[in-house]
């Protein structure tokens, strides 16, 4: 880490502990809120197909998971401490479900896998009405809050947030970094010369999925209590395809490319709303031209020009 | 009983239509096309409008269909395909998705929103025998099924095409060293399979209603389809569908129809984890 990479971090950080100071519209800050938590399971996305190579569309579907077991246990009455912890659980539980049995299939068959994972925790989540609300989701889920002390209003959550997201950022930097982040882009470069140099190559697999898995349960704790308000709409299949092209978009295998892409398109549907329909046609269009003309997404364009941003 | 069975079978036979169409376009680039569903979707738009909004006699109406997705077929081609050559198949799955979401919204602005309806192109009362009946859509169907698969196993195994095909899909590089044009062999591979796809929305419109975003669910059961019967594989691909049709259609009768969509991916699971190369194997296998 030299000055070059400081530089753009500092300069982020700033940005984003202004924002709340420049606008004061609830709107735009729970629209914030909401690209904060995205970013944070596309940072999740990134273990296993940023590092691994490992396609995977289920992320929306652990996101999902993680929101409505905060949810339904919150308003079952159980204090909000044990939420994330319950959600950590069940979030590691199905991707070793999901993980076990399929990690070892090739592209095609594991896309078809997790998008087929995807679609039968939304089934479950729409047609188990009684627990889960159906269609309409839940409402007024019970707020953060540890022994009676909790952020209040959306600034306060903003920065929570966005102090859970540095975090988040920081402890995938450090696996990175470590002998198992080593392993993930071995197994991505060629699994058989990672087999070689004696890297488990299906326990790396696992390893990474499981890491994502947990990362997208969290957001989908803090999603549903500090949005309250969750409905199978926000995890569904469109939404994997979604978090995956903001992966793509802003760079794969780049941190700050996670959070770029993950902001990015967050805001731009709501910015470019006067486009209407023909906003999804461009945003297909803009995706393939990402991926045919900048392989490596917004990241790979921005540490093109001067060399810093990209901490790859 | 009896009436499940040919239900069960006339969904199948759409399925493994939309089945066929990966194949083919499988069989000659390796990739997987993740909007197969969306041109079989415009497929269902582009009859109703030479059929209903222009009111052209039924086979005129057929026949413009599927020259217009033929000129689909390639266009998505060149900007799906193409510049992605040799890159992982991983991207190739996504632009093609990116290219489903493109052509689904382009649908709903032309088309709008509300399902619409096609006629079926044969008329006649339903054959009845033992309770049973079978309706003239769903007769047309298993034979439209039956010309396919032979008209396509014909041109894979004994035309000259078959030959290029396989070729291209073996060795780009190789096939293009020995003089196979292979860019005429992959456009015409992309323009069979979205005929077949327009030619399977043609068959499910006038059974389930047609509605821009009709394109998701199907294209995601021709995978399965092509996922339980091995990718590539022309009589997997027809019995997969026939299977899937049949399980989806007991499944919603005596287990729960609310789940009806997920009973094809639990059996795609299961039949993964029990045979990772699908039941009846691959066509090709993966290069070292």
């Amino acid at each position: 880490m030299t000055v070059k990479h400081w530089f753009p971090l500092a300069l982020g950080v700033v940005v984003a502990l202004l924002i709340p100071a420049v606008t004061h519209d609830n709107y735009v800050i729970q629209l914030l809120n909401i690209a904060i938590l995205n970013a944070i399971v596309v940072l999740g996305l990134n273990f296993a197909t940023g590092w691994v190579g490992q396609i995977n569309f289920g992320q929306a579907a652990f996101y999902g998971l993680g929101a409505y077991t905060t949810g339904i246990a919150a308003k079952a009455g159980l204090p909000w401490i044990t939420t994330p912890f319950l959600s950590v659980v069940i979030v590691m539980a199905a991707s070793l479900v999901l993980g076990l049995p399929t990690l070892r299939l090739r592209t095609y068959y594991l896309a078809m896998t997790t998008i087929g994972f995807g679609e039968i925790v939304r089934l479950i989540i729409v047609h188990w009405e009684p627990v889960t609300g159906g269609t309409s989701g839940l409402r007024a889920i019970p707020g953060i809050g540890v022994f009676g002390i909790g952020p209040q209003g959306q600034v306060q959550h903003y920065y929570l947030l966005i102090a859970v997201l540095a975090i988040a950022a920081l402890v995938a930097a450090r696996i990175r970094q470590s002998s198992l982040g080593r392993a993930m882009i071995a197994t991505k470069d060629s699994e058989i010369a990672a087999e070689q140099s004696g890297v488990d190559t299906t326990r790396t697999k696992l390893i990474a999925f499981m890491i994502g898995a947990v990362y997208a349960g969290l957001a989908g704790c803090l999603y549903a209590s500090s949005i309250r308000f969750i409905s199978p709409d926000s995890f569904s299949g469109t939404q994997a395809i979604l978090l995956m092209t903001m992966l793509i978009v802003g760079g794969m295998g780049s941190i700050p490319g996670c959070i770029i892409g993950a902001v990015g398109l967050t805001i731009l549907p709501e910015a470019l709303r006067f486009l209407g329909q023909w906003y999804l046609v461009l945003y297909g269009l803009g995706v393939i031209a990402v991926i045919v003309l900048a392989p490596g997404g917004l990241a790979s364009l921005a540490s093109r020009l001067p060399r810093w941003a990209g901490a790859r | 009983m009896g009436q499940l069975v040919v239900n069960g079978l006339a969904l199948g036979s759409i399925y493994a239509l939309v089945a066929l169409g990966l194949l083919l376009i499988f069989n000659t680039v390796q990739i997987v096309n993740f909007a197969q569903g969306q041109l079989l979707m415009l497929g269902a738009f582009i009859g109703i409008s030479g059929a209903v909004t222009h009111e052209l006699p039924m086979a005129l109406a057929w026949a413009s269909t599927m020259l217009a997705m033929a000129l689909i077929g390639i266009v998505f081609m060149v900007l799906v395909y193409f510049p992605l050559r040799g890159r992982p198949p991983f991207l190739v799955i996504l632009t093609t998705i990116a290219m489903g979401i493109v052509l689904e919204n382009i649908a709903l602005i032309i088309w709008g929103p509300l399902p619409v309806s096609l006629p079926s192109p044969v008329r006649g009362p339903p054959l009845r025998f033992a309770g049973v009946v079978i309706s003239m859509h769903q007769l047309f169907i298993f034979c439209t099924l039956a010309v396919i698969l032979l008209l396509q196993y014909l041109m894979l195994t004994k035309t000259r095409f078959g030959i290029l095909m396989q070729a291209t899909a073996q060795d780009l590089h190789t096939a293009r060293l020995v003089g196979i044009p292979v860019n005429r062999t992959i456009a015409v591979a992309f323009a069979f399979g979205a005929i077949l796809s327009g030619i399977a929305g043609l068959l499910v419109a006038p059974i389930f209603l047609a509605e821009p975003t009709m394109g998701g669910s199907l294209g995601l059961k021709g995978f399965v389809v092509s996922v339980i019967g091995g990718f590539g594989n022309l009589p997997g691909a027809v019995i997969g569908g026939l299977f899937l049709g049949l399980i989806e259609t007991f499944g919603a009768r005596y287990i729960s129809s609310n789940f009806r969509d997920a009973y094809a991916f639990i059996v795609m699971i299961a039949v993964l984890v029990a045979w990772p190369r699908g039941l009846f194997g691959e066509k090709s296998s993966e290069k070292v």
